[in-house]
């Protein structure tokens, strides 16, 4: 009896000891990471290092491309995925919508460098004829609309039915009950999935490789190609020079603090007064 | 808001004064007929029917209220008793329609000496005030005024007693009168006691109290 | 107590339901239910669990069609026209037969004001009206005015379950439908809020026809002027309250309502 106690308290505390263990083996590597890129990345910050082109010793046109990139893809890809998910979650009962929802799920899962590769030959040769702003635009909303559609469903099904039938009984239509009711519950599930989207597209590399390409210029307009953080980082990394190398840890401590100040907005933003 | 048993109740307690109202009218009716001499049979008849309706009408309420408001306590003990009053309410008809049927049949109190309608007359007087004071108690829920009842209640039984006594040695020639006069007599004490049922039901809704005031 | 015997006679008929079947895909529901609906009177539905008493009254407002699969035939009349027809659109029917659901469901985004000026909005209704005036009256007529009036702009879950409730009921007759129905309004509510709840729907029924199912049998007996009792998707009896609980006709009747089975 006693040891049979004992050896199960001893079970007990030993679990808890190995995924304590598991626990800090799977930050350790993460904040060496931030630790490193801080360390390296802090000394090269300057107002002429946020500003400046390359040839004056900046990263200001992969910072300036990144945000526009941000901006575009969201202009493209939020209203598509957030209208997307709607269908599936509140229209989507039918095979047609099954089928949808399957290949959305593979489409969440693409490796990025096949959109790259897709969106190549399709905008950057087919469309275009040239390295873009819009076909890297482009390629990044494959990847975030799946993403959007598939939080944006989610976050809509976590809406309690009986919120819709007590529109629905008051005689409002569907899409109005969708729209004024259903929409609002599920707010800050929505922010959260599609800032976090945002979040992770803004790191994407492959894809820019393919259509955007890169410059040494600040923008010069979207049919063009452009600079951006990830391929800065990239290309930097790339270099045999000490100072390109800085450059980049430079560029890549930029690039996770917009990633991170996205996070913070994602708290802010889900804060509401009526909190889920 | 009042809780939806109140209404059952309030109902049922308007329906019981209209039947008191109407009950002393009858009796009234009977009993002054029977002493002017005058034949009110019909009259009263149909208003006995109609508190035997009332009557029926209270019970139906009352199983309804048990049926489907779950009646306790207070509310139990008032929808009980408003039961047995409102029977007691049809047994005032039935004596006043006793009283006017004898009085029909045996011609009143027309071969009687002239004592014998005083006396009645007396007497029916305190008959009719316990009766009062039994409707009156129940509208206002008065446990005061219904103990009131005790001492004419029991002059109405000391009468009843010592009317035996005269009337049997008395040199009263009709034997109609005889029979007449001690029935309705009779009935006079019956009425009085159920006045005093009706006070005793006012106590027990308003106390729970179980008292005998006869 | 009006007796409805009494109200028989001036009453007409509000809502009838002639032949009505419902399915959930293969599984019927609903059985050929015949039942008439007087206008200010407040019906109740009784039976044990799984009868079909919540199916009947989502069809009454055509609320049972928005479950996938679900089926309905038969016909159900209001004011004579009946509701399943093809020209009748089903959020027309809703506007004039309003619903308050089991678990208080108040609009979780919204203040208590906007909770009952919802209706009014979310169909387009609020034209030509004074919402303030309108919040003012459902709130009184719902008993809940004076327990919120001073918290209109606080969330509408931020109040006790029985508030939510009547909240709901304020929501349901700002549009001024002209008949509720009450899915088993008092559920999920302790013994004090359900008795206020009670007494609000022997109040509604001045200004509205009232169809409440309910799993308490005592709680139909208090509020409701006629009962149908049902049973495996069947109506087996239907008849004043006072009767049912009185001197039930039918056996089975009988025996859930003095609690044999059930």
């Amino acid at each position: 009896m006693i040891s049979n106690y004992a050896f199960r308290k001893f079970k007990n505390h030993f679990f808890f000891i190995l995924c304590a263990v598991c626990v800090v083996l799977a930050v350790v590597p993460l904040l060496s990471i931030l630790w490193e890129v801080i360390v390296r990345g802090a000394p090269q910050l300057s107002i002429n290092f946020l500003i400046s082109t390359n040839a004056n010793g900046g990263i200001g046109p992969a910072i300036q491309g990144t945000l526009i990139l941000i901006g575009l893809t969201s202009l493209i890809g939020i209203p598509i995925g957030i209208l997307s998910g709607i269908y599936l979650a509140e229209f989507g009962n039918n095979h047609y919508a099954a089928t949808m929802r399957s290949i959305n799920d593979i489409l969440t899962e693409f490796p990025s460098i096949v959109v790259g590769i897709t969106a190549y030959g399709v905008i950057v040769i087919a469309l275009i004829g040239s390295y873009s702003a819009i076909a890297g635009a482009i390629a990044l909303s494959f990847i975030l609309i799946p993403i959007v559609a598939r939080t944006t469903e989610e976050s809509l099904k976590l809406v309690p039915n009986s919120v819709r039938e007590a529109s629905l009984a008051l005689g409002a239509h569907k899409w109005r009950t969708t729209l004024s009711v259903v929409l609002p519950s599920a707010k800050s599930g929505l922010i959260t999935g599609t800032l976090l989207a945002v979040a992770r597209i803004s790191g994407e590399t492959a894809p820019l490789i393919m259509t955007i390409l890169g410059n040494r210029y600040f923008f010069q307009g979207l049919d063009q190609p452009m600079a951006a953080l990830p391929l800065e980082i990239w290309r930097d990394s790339l270099q045999p020079y000490a100072s390109a190398q800085a450059q980049g840890w430079g560029a890549a401590l930029i690039l996770i603090l917009i990633v991170l100040s996205l996070n913070i907005a994602v708290r802010l933003a889900s804060r509401g007064r009526f909190k889920k | 808001m009042s809780r939806i048993i109140d209404r059952g109740l309030e109902e049922q307690s308007v329906l019981l004064t209209r039947m008191g109202e109407l009950t002393y009218e009858t009796l009234s009716l009977s009993i002054h007929g029977y002493l002017d001499g005058r034949s009110v049979q019909a009259q009263v008849r149909e208003m006995s029917d109609v508190l035997v309706a009332m009557a029926g009408k209270v019970e139906d309420r009352t199983f309804e209220l048990i049926a489907r408001f779950q009646p306790v306590a207070s509310d139990l003990r008032a929808i009980k008793s408003y039961m047995k009053i409102g029977n007691d309410f049809a047994r005032y008809g039935r004596y006043a329609l006793d009283i006017s049927s004898i009085s029909d049949q045996l011609n009143g109190l027309s071969q009687c000496e002239p004592w014998t309608k005083q006396y009645l007359a007396e007497m029916s007087e305190k008959v009719l005030s316990t009766v009062k004071i039994s409707i009156d108690s129940l509208r206002k829920h008065d446990i005061a005024l219904a103990k009131t009842i005790s001492p004419t209640e029991r002059e109405v039984d000391g009468m009843y007693l010592e009317f035996l006594d005269r009337i049997i040695n008395s040199e009263q020639s009709s034997s109609k009168c005889v029979a007449s006069s001690i029935l309705v007599s009779r009935y006079f004490e019956r009425i009085a006691d159920h006045a005093v049922y009706i006070c005793e039901s006012v106590v027990y809704v308003v106390t729970g109290e179980k008292v005998n005031l006869g | 107590m009006t007796t409805p015997q009494q109200k028989t006679v001036e009453s007409d008929l509000k809502m009838q339901s002639i032949g009505l079947n419902a399915w959930f895909g293969q599984k019927q529901a609903l059985k050929d239910i015949n039942v008439d609906i007087k206008a200010n009177t407040v019906t109740a539905i009784i039976g044990p669990s799984g009868c079909g008493k919540s199916t009947f009254i989502r069809c009454l407002n055509r609320m049972h069609e928005l479950i996938p699969n679900a089926k309905m035939t038969g016909q159900i009349l209001l004011d004579g026209e009946n509701i399943f027809d093809k020209t009748v659109d089903p959020v027309m029917v809703r506007r004039r037969v309003g619903m308050v659901f089991q678990k208080p469901n108040p609009f979780p985004t919204m203040t208590i004001y906007d909770n009952v000026a919802a209706g009014l909005r979310l169909t387009g209704a609020k034209k030509g009206k004074n919402l303030d005036e309108v919040v003012k009256r459902s709130l009184e007529q719902a008993t809940l005015w004076d327990e919120v009036k001073d918290d209109l702009k606080k969330p509408g879950t931020s109040i006790s379950g029985g508030q939510q409730q009547r909240l709901c009921i304020a929501r349901a007759i700002a549009l001024q439908p002209e008949v509720i129905l009450m899915d088993e309004p008092c559920s999920a509510l302790d013994p004090i809020a359900t008795a206020k709840i009670e007494r609000l729907v022997v109040e509604l029924k001045r200004d509205y026809t009232v169809v409440i199912v309910t799993h308490n049998m005592q709680q139909a007996s208090r509020v409701s002027d006629y009962t149908a009792f049902m049973y495996l998707g069947s109506l087996i009896e239907f008849g004043s309250t006072k009767d049912i609980f009185e001197s039930p006709k039918n056996q089975l009747t009988e025996k859930y309502i003095t609690g044999e089975f059930g």
